[in-house]
């Protein structure tokens, strides 16, 4: 298993790389992180290029790499890589792989990290990067843009993790939204293994419009709640009725982490209408995982 | 039953998301051909060319602000429609492609390869903080001048590439906390990355739309205007900017760090380690001095662009630049770019659409100040600063110098008005590549384009304006 996790900056990355790396931790999955920096404009490009090309030798480098210095320090110091050595970091050991750079780190980690350099439109970039390699979980920072729920919902082909307003000094309950769709299972195998490997208690919510909760609302309830027992997570079950999205973002707290399934809407219904995911990252002032 | 699946959609849907300008543009140019050229067209003598050119220009700028398709192929699709719609033969449009101010361009950007790739950045540096001494106020004003002054000669992104290394050491060597350090990175950066800009005003050799707007009067039959000539309208204004942006930026940007101790000690070492000046170094130098003296004396003759090419030869000739480096800080789009729009500001003034442009512009602010040479050199000023902070200073001066060519009033001042209000491409991160370059460089924040630039674009516009009125006219 492999995760992507997007960092922009250490004085806002900061969350995300701790909570994302805790959860790849978790499912002993490899991560890659990638700084994904403003690309200059092409007719400029080459010029901007040679400039930058021309402190490399001052030992000058892209700010990216800075970012990705730190970002290797942290997984370090925190113990994702379970390692002692610290000078796998050398800015001059770059590779150039087509649209992208990868930095090379000597010595042998416990898990893989790869460290990518992208330059380009935020979206456009997790997009061919996911593309490029198998992962299974995108993991992202909050977003000012409201557009960028939908995108990245909606174009980038992993699971999404955002990590909204997350304190890492706080003890966190899983929020685990519960209906029947498809993806509902998935969500909470997915929840599940991060509550058990964090010590997280789980709180299942399940929304219904009316007050009659339809038969495959009570089996998924049931089932959510017979998966966590079995694994001797800590559970309690809410049952609410109203308009999904309103409830699930009142319901939750500043101490909650959301999982939730994808939608299996069509991505032309998506695009139109939008989707409950949609909505509720785009109100969400909380980490939520939407898993595909 | 034929069904797409989700994944086609979501494909689909994203192709749209990344190509809505392309598809915008199309859109819009499709209906444009449809509609009926404007009435006002019918009086020039090639309505429907001049009408179809307008178009192509629409298109062109729309795809270079939004860039949803490389360059080069917004070049070829200047070239493609100018034949498509009947502007011009195939062979004209291929004859108008290639000039020399596009071997200029092509020679400068090579010319500043070989002088980036030589290390004089160190040498520089050292000289430049010999001058000024360790007073941030000192560095920042010689960072200014010297740039200006350099970048007249040697073009704007050449010495940003070179002094960017120099300043961001005296930064970091302050401190290793960018917030503390976050007003002097900005002081600095912006005085080597405006004073550049400023100064490529100074020579024809400073930037590639000097040359082009040369090309253009020798072109549409206005006259040839020497390397000197340019120097003589070119420089004063130049000289008067700054002293102005030394004061404008200390005033925007006041570091608590007063001087620069540690700093420059910590940069005088990394120089000295690079030993003494070798043979190679004094050779780059010596041929840049042999093209400089070439574009002087014999650019009239054998065109700036040649010269700048005998440059890069001899670079290659003697060992002093790899062709790997050459070709991969070259950017050809860019080159083919530049020569399609010069193609189209070709027959932007051969079908009149110049002409039709400028005459209504000209109508509409003619109630504000009557048929006034100020009015006239004001509107070209205008529009090209404005124009460059959104396209580049070549494009722009490739689209408009045409129209402003065509506004009234003596061409070769209103030609000058325009490239040197190119140069105030001051206010938006891509509005140039120097100011591309300190962005790059993550120490300096979007909104402080806007709050010094902002000042420097007034500043410059009043210059200019004063100089076209007050100086000019003596010569």
């Amino acid at each position: 298993m492999k995760f992507l996790l997007a960092v922009g900056s250490k004085e806002y990355s900061e969350p995300t790389l701790n909570i994302g790396s805790r959860i790849a931790k978790a499912f002993d999955a490899d991560l890659s992180v990638v700084y994904v920096g403003s690309k200059p404009k092409e007719m400029f490009a080459g010029r901007v290029n040679l400039a930058l090309d021309s402190m490399v030798k001052w030992e000058i480098y892209h700010p990216g790499i800075d970012v990705l210095r730190w970002a290797f320090d942290y997984l370090n110091s925190s113990g994702y890589l379970e390692s002692e050595q610290v000078n796998g970091f050398n800015p001059e050991n770059i590779v150039q792989e087509n649209d992208r750079i990868r930095m090379v780190l000597q010595g042998s980690y416990g898990r893989k990290v790869d460290l990518i350099l992208r330059e380009g439109e935020i979206i456009d970039e997790l997009r061919r990067e996911a593309q490029k390699e198998d992962y299974t979980l995108t993991i992202i920072g909050g977003s000012q843009k409201r557009s960028m729920a939908h995108d990245l919902i909606q174009y980038i082909p992993t699971s999404i993790f955002v990590v909204k307003s997350f304190d890492t000094r706080r003890d966190y309950r899983l929020l685990l939204l519960v209906d029947d769709s498809k993806a509902t299972k998935r969500a909470v195998r997915f929840g599940a293994t991060i509550a058990a490997n964090q010590g997280m208690e789980v709180d299942t919510l399940t929304v219904s419009k009316s007050e009659n909760f339809g038969p495959g609302y009570s089996r998924a309830a049931k089932a959510a709640g017979r998966f966590l027992k079995s694994k001797g997570i800590p559970h309690k079950q809410h049952f609410l009725t109203g308009d999904p999205v309103d409830t699930f973002v009142e319901f939750a707290n500043e101490t909650h982490l959301m999982v939730m399934g994808a939608s299996s809407k069509s991505p032309l219904r998506k695009f139109f209408l939008g989707s409950k995911p949609i909505k509720t990252l785009e109100k969400a002032a909380f980490p939520i995982l939407i898993v595909k | 039953m034929f069904q797409i699946s989700n994944q086609v959609i979501a494909n689909v849907l994203y192709w749209i998301r990344q190509k809505r300008w392309l598809l915008l543009t199309i859109i819009v140019g499709i209906v444009l051909y449809l509609l009926p050229a404007p009435s006002g067209m019918s009086d020039l003598s090639r309505p429907d060319d001049a009408y179809h050119t307008l178009i192509i220009v629409i298109m062109t700028l729309v795809l270079i602000i939004t860039e949803p398709v490389p360059l080069p192929a917004v070049a070829m699709m200047i070239l493609i429609l100018q034949v498509v719609f009947g502007i011009a033969e195939p062979n004209e449009v291929a004859s108008s492609f290639m000039s020399d101010a596009v071997f200029f361009i092509m020679g400068s950007l090579m010319l500043a390869v070989s002088i980036v790739k030589q290390g004089l950045d160190s040498r520089l540096a050292l000289g430049i903080i010999r001058l000024t001494g360790n007073k941030t106020w000192r560095i920042a004003a010689g960072f200014t001048t010297i740039c200006a002054l350099l970048s007249s000669f040697i073009g704007e992104h050449t010495v940003t590439a070179m002094m960017m290394p120099v300043g961001l050491i005296l930064v970091r060597s302050t401190s290793s906390d960018p917030k503390k350090v976050a007003v002097l990175a900005s002081l600095l950066l912006f005085s080597i990355a405006y004073g550049s800009a400023m100064g490529s005003i100074g020579t024809p050799s400073g930037g590639g739309r000097n040359v082009i707007m040369m090309g253009y009067w020798t072109e549409f039959g206005h006259g040839t205007v020497s390397y000197l000539q340019w120097m003589k309208h070119a420089y004063p204004m130049l000289l008067f900017q700054i002293p102005l942006a030394v004061i404008i930026l200390l005033m925007t940007f006041r570091p608590k760090q007063r001087v620069l101790d540690t700093a420059v000690r910590k940069l005088k070492v990394q120089v000295t380690k690079g030993g003494k000046m070798q043979g190679k170094e004094y050779l780059v130098i010596a041929v840049f001095m042999g093209v400089f003296l070439g574009w002087v004396f014999l650019g009239h003759t054998i065109g700036l662009g040649i010269i700048a090419l005998i440059g890069v030869f001899v670079y290659l000739a003697f060992g002093l630049v790899d062709w790997s480096d050459l070709n991969r800080n070259t950017n050809w789009g860019v080159i083919l770019l530049f020569g399609a729009a010069i193609s189209i500001g070709i027959q932007i003034n051969y079908t009149g659409l110049a002409q039709w442009i400028a005459g209504g512009a000209m109508d509409a602010l003619q109630f504000v100040a009557g048929d006034s040479p100020l009015l006239q050199i004001t509107v070209a000023i205008l529009l090209s600063a404005i124009l460059t902070n959104f396209l580049s200073n070549a494009a722009a001066v490739a689209v408009i110098g045409p129209i402003v060519l065509n506004m009234g009033g003596d061409p070769i001042i209103m030609g000058f008005a325009a490239a040197l209000a190119s140069a105030f491409a001051y206010l938006t991160v891509v509005a140039s590549p120097t100011c591309m370059i300190i962005h790059s460089s993550g120490l300096v924040k979007r909104g402080d384009f806007l709050k010094a630039g902002g000042k420097l674009f007034i500043m410059s516009v009043i210059v200019l304006l004063l100089v076209s009125q007050l100086l000019w006219p003596l010569f």
